[in-house]
């Protein structure tokens, strides 16, 4: 039960800061990001290069991955999804965009690192063992808190300083921000910054512990898509509540239905469909439509 | 928060006098039909026999079933949705084609029909909770839907896992009355042609189907739904009820399309149909354009040799793809066919 | 005789707001009634309810007898309650044929498969309604705009297009949403002979919900005045326009289009 508990929750943590970044671009711009996941991986492999290439520290990996998406994300979105949003008259061609960009980057990505898959040696070794009841590598622990860390700080950015402020104003009403003097352009674009350097840090934190391979992109979209669809999409409490959950089903679902192969997935999917029949607009989301 | 924006499809006009209906075949339309009949099965294969090159065929083929994928996905544009899981249910037919032929001993000509009321089946389960969502929300349940029929089909029992299914035997003899219709694929010498016979044979089927819905009072209602739905129910049409109906339809096209990728390449892995065949079918579907029939299509032969061609570059095949689609999309980000919209304000 | 519709006690409370609160009246046949009331008064919420584009929190809505609140609002128009739209809701890329022709969806006799299969029913269904949809738009005067589309229209010509929409599935009692906002004199007077042509041509029953008050004096058979959710009086024009409580709610209202 512990063990259940703890992994959910270490599980839970990543997955919140991932789909951390995917709503607040989605909340900023209202653009669906199909390249997270790839961005995600980009972050590994950057953390990878830094740390096992170069032998330098992990934190400057970590630091790395952070800096490289965070530019990679804000031209995106200076040069891509800020021309196509002003010139397209559909919701679609956005998402073609993101989609375009997400095999642009799994071929860049294919290029420059290769389709092997990469990992670095462990940060901290040991295991804590408590009593066989509960039992995590100090890697994972370690980790895990980074990622708590991270979230935390991540809500109060939001919550206290100025351009934390001046993004949820901006996600709030963008036609009010803009009259309240909000410099939309400039928000857009540290929002996808930002969105992009979150989900490279959680690609960098994760290369210490799973690795990271090129086909981990599409994979990690999706369950981000999950997660916001749990918690509702463009909430920042929705994605950390999405996130957690997301973890602790599978985390239950791996234990309790390995018996039965991996179906894990298909049942969170399957709880997903009767969960937004009653409730379309997920967990924490406003209703729409 | 999110500002729905306005489809705006290009209009096809209905109800107008019997002789312009585009519901009925006037005898410069049937001409077109007949032309384009004569180049798919009479032209295409005379030419590949002059040219020797065979290999064609199994491009053609391709092309033709994944257009008939990418039509089941226009459909669902068309009542307003965009459909990113296509992938699952042509992986959900091709499996239960492959499933039916190996442990139950079924026909393949029986199992084609049966993958795709399998996937129409299916397709209402799923459709009835998430068809309420709408925009992005549909679009993100279904290119989930699509990551979870892989998973799926890696972990039940029934689907063999990553394994896969493999050595399906070629389409047996089909008869009626013992008036043999399509002879057993086994004794063919080259069942090459045969398939590409019988897959462009479903894909004219699928389009003169689509094409039906569209111009009967079926497409209008499910014109009325994309432009308006709160309308749509105040005029008495039952929203829900029609929009489900329309996502069956839609998978079944995704279903016998699977079927019949099965049939060709005789196996069937988890990895068949993905999130990325998901999101091509879509991609197909906005090259040729969201407002005409056999856009889908057209979308479908391009993209399909475009891929193709760019196979000479090798390393830098998706490279160069992708960056052509960023490209074309901040050039032309309402699709190709906003070119002509420019030009001649319609038709 | 029974009336065609019996508003009974209807309720509706969003949390702690209380936007319709217990209001009660009844509509004869063949009878033009409005609903008017200031800004805020709840009128836009009471006019869902009846439409059952919103389900009460208590009371309910009985069309001929028979109860239709809380059906989905497409079987409420296949009893013939049929609204239109405040915020000149159309299909936009259609042309206004194309629009009204859509919108006999109630009348088709053949199923979707017939009309897919082109069957003779379904053939002579599309022929009725190309016919009656012309009947109609040549009745509201739009026979000159018959293949626009609907998208190009100025604002006049579209609430009567909703009109148009609203007649095709041939409705008992019609339910316009403020059917003269943001119209001048002229147009609004032009929308008030046409409001009472539908009623005495057409023999539609017609409620209103309607901000202008000089068009709902000259329009109305009845009126029922509603303030902050609650029914405050209810009579024929006359009545209402000597009523103290009436001229108190709209007085304490900042509203400029009183016009009393």
């Amino acid at each position: 039960m512990e063990q259940i508990l703890a992994n959910g929750l270490y599980l839970g943590a990543q997955y919140a800061l991932i789909a951390l970044g995917l709503t607040l671009i989605f909340s900023l711009m209202n653009v669906l990001n199909f390249a997270h996941g790839q961005m995600y991986v980009m972050g590994g492999f950057v953390t990878y290069t830094v740390v096992a290439q170069f032998g330098l520290p992990f934190i400057v990996g970590l630091l790395a991955s952070a800096v490289v998406l965070a530019v990679i994300g804000a031209v995106c979105e200076r040069f891509l999804f800020r021309t196509v949003i002003k010139r397209s008259k559909r919701e679609e061609s956005t998402m073609l965009l993101a989609a375009g960009i997400a095999f642009f980057l799994d071929a860049v990505i294919l290029l420059v690192f290769g389709e092997k898959q990469r990992g670095v040696p462990k940060i901290v070794d040991g295991v804590f063992n408590w009593d066989m009841r509960l039992i995590m590598p100090y890697d994972r622990i370690l980790i895990g808190a980074l990622a708590i860390a991270m979230v935390v700080g991540f809500i109060l950015f939001m919550q206290y300083s100025r351009t934390g402020r001046a993004m949820r104003a901006l996600a709030q009403d963008r036609m009010a921000a803009q009259l309240m003097g909000v410099d939309v352009d400039r928000y857009s674009m540290i929002g996808f910054a930002l969105g992009a350097m979150l989900a490279g840090i959680v690609g960098g934190l994760l290369v210490t512990i799973t690795g990271i391979n090129l086909g981990m992109g599409g994979p990690t979209s999706v369950k981000a898509f999950l997660m916001i669809m749990i918690g509702g999409a463009g909430v920042i409490s929705g994605a950390i509540a999405g996130g957690f959950i997301l973890g602790m089903m599978e985390s239950i679902g791996l234990t309790l239905l390995a018996a039965y192969g991996d179906v894990t997935y298909l049942a969170i999917f399957a709880t997903l469909l009767v969960f937004l029949a009653i409730r379309p607009q997920g967990l924490m989301g406003k209703p729409w439509g | 928060m999110t500002t729905p924006k306005i489809p705006n499809s290009v209009p096809t006009s209905f109800g107008n006098s019997a002789a312009s209906r585009p519901g009925s075949l006037g005898p410069a339309r049937l001409a077109g039909v007949a032309a384009f009949l004569a180049l798919v099965f009479v032209a295409v294969p005379l030419g590949i026999a002059a040219s020797g090159r065979w290999d064609f065929y199994y491009t053609l083929t391709s092309v033709a079933l994944l257009s008939i994928a990418s039509a089941g996905v226009w459909l669902t544009f068309y009542i307003g949705r965009i459909n990113i899981g296509q992938g699952a249910y042509a992986l959900a037919g091709g499996y239960v084609s492959a499933v039916l032929i190996t442990q139950v001993g079924m026909s393949f000509w029986l199992t084609l029909p049966l993958a795709g009321l399998a996937c129409a089946g299916l397709a209402v389960l799923i459709g009835l909770p998430i068809l309420r969502l709408r925009g992005v929300y549909f679009a993100m349940v279904t290119l989930v839907l699509t990551e979870v029929a892989r998973l799926s089909a890696l972990a039940l029992p029934v689907t063999n896992g990553a394994k896969g299914i493999t050595s399906i035997p070629l389409p047996g003899e089909l008869s009626v009355l013992g008036l043999t219709i399509i002879p057993d694929f086994a004794t063919l010498e080259d069942p090459k042609l045969a398939f590409y016979l019988v897959a462009v044979a479903l894909m004219c089927l699928s389009y003169l189907a689509l094409w039906r819905i569209v111009n009967s009072r079926l497409g209008h209602l499910c014109r009325s739904l994309q432009q308006n739905e709160e309308l749509a129910a105040s005029i008495g049409v039952n929203t829900a009820h029609l929009r489900v109906l329309a996502y069956a339809i839609s998978s079944f096209f995704g279903g016998v399309a699977g079927a019949m990728f099965v049939s060709i390449s005789q196996s069937i892995y988890p990895s068949s149909f993905q999130v990325a065949d998901s999101v091509n079918f879509m991609l197909n579907c906005f090259l040729g354009g969201l407002g005409y029939v056999f856009g889908p299509m057209l979308g479908t032969l391009l993209l399909y040799f475009g891929w193709d061609l760019l196979f000479t570059t090798g390393q830098y095949q998706m490279l160069i793809y992708s960056s052509a689609m960023i490209v074309l999309m901040l050039v032309l980000p309402n699709g190709l066919l906003s070119l002509f919209d420019r030009k001649g304000g319609g038709k | 005789m029974t009336p065609i519709l019996q508003v009974k006690g209807i309720t509706k409370r969003y949390g702690g707001l209380t936007a319709v609160n217990e209001v009660s009246f009844d509509v004869a046949e063949g009878e033009i009634l409005s609903v008017i009331g200031p800004n805020g008064a709840g009128k836009s919420t009471l006019f869902k309810l009846i439409s059952s584009f919103v389900t009460p929190t208590s009371g309910e809505v009985l069309f001929k007898g028979d109860r239709i609140s809380g059906l989905a609002p497409h079987q409420v128009a296949r009893k013939g309650v049929v609204r239109t739209f405040q915020e000149t809701t159309i299909f936009r890329s259609m042309t206004v044929r194309e629009n009204v022709i859509v919108a006999h969806h109630l009348r088709s006799r053949a199923s979707l498969l017939g009309f897919f299969l082109g069957t003779s029913l379904a053939r002579q269904d599309e022929a009725e309604f190309g016919a009656s949809a012309d009947g109609i738009i040549d009745f509201l005067g739009m026979g000159a705009i018959r293949d626009e589309l609907a998208s190009n229209l100025p604002q006049g010509h579209l609430r009567a297009l909703g009109m148009a929409i609203g007649l095709a599935t041939n409705p008992r009692i019609l339910l316009l949403d403020e059917p003269f906002a943001g119209m001048n004199h002229d147009e609004t007077m032009r929308m008030v002979g046409l409001v009472r042509r539908l009623r005495d041509e057409r023999g539609v029953t017609v409620l209103l919900v309607e901000h202008d008050m000089p068009a709902v004096m000259k329009i109305s058979d009845r009126i029922v005045v509603i303030n902050f959710g609650q029914k405050i009086a209810e009579g024929t024009p006359a009545e209402i326009q000597s009523n103290e409580k009436v001229i108190e709610a709209y007085l304490g209202s900042e509203d400029a289009a009183i016009g009393m």
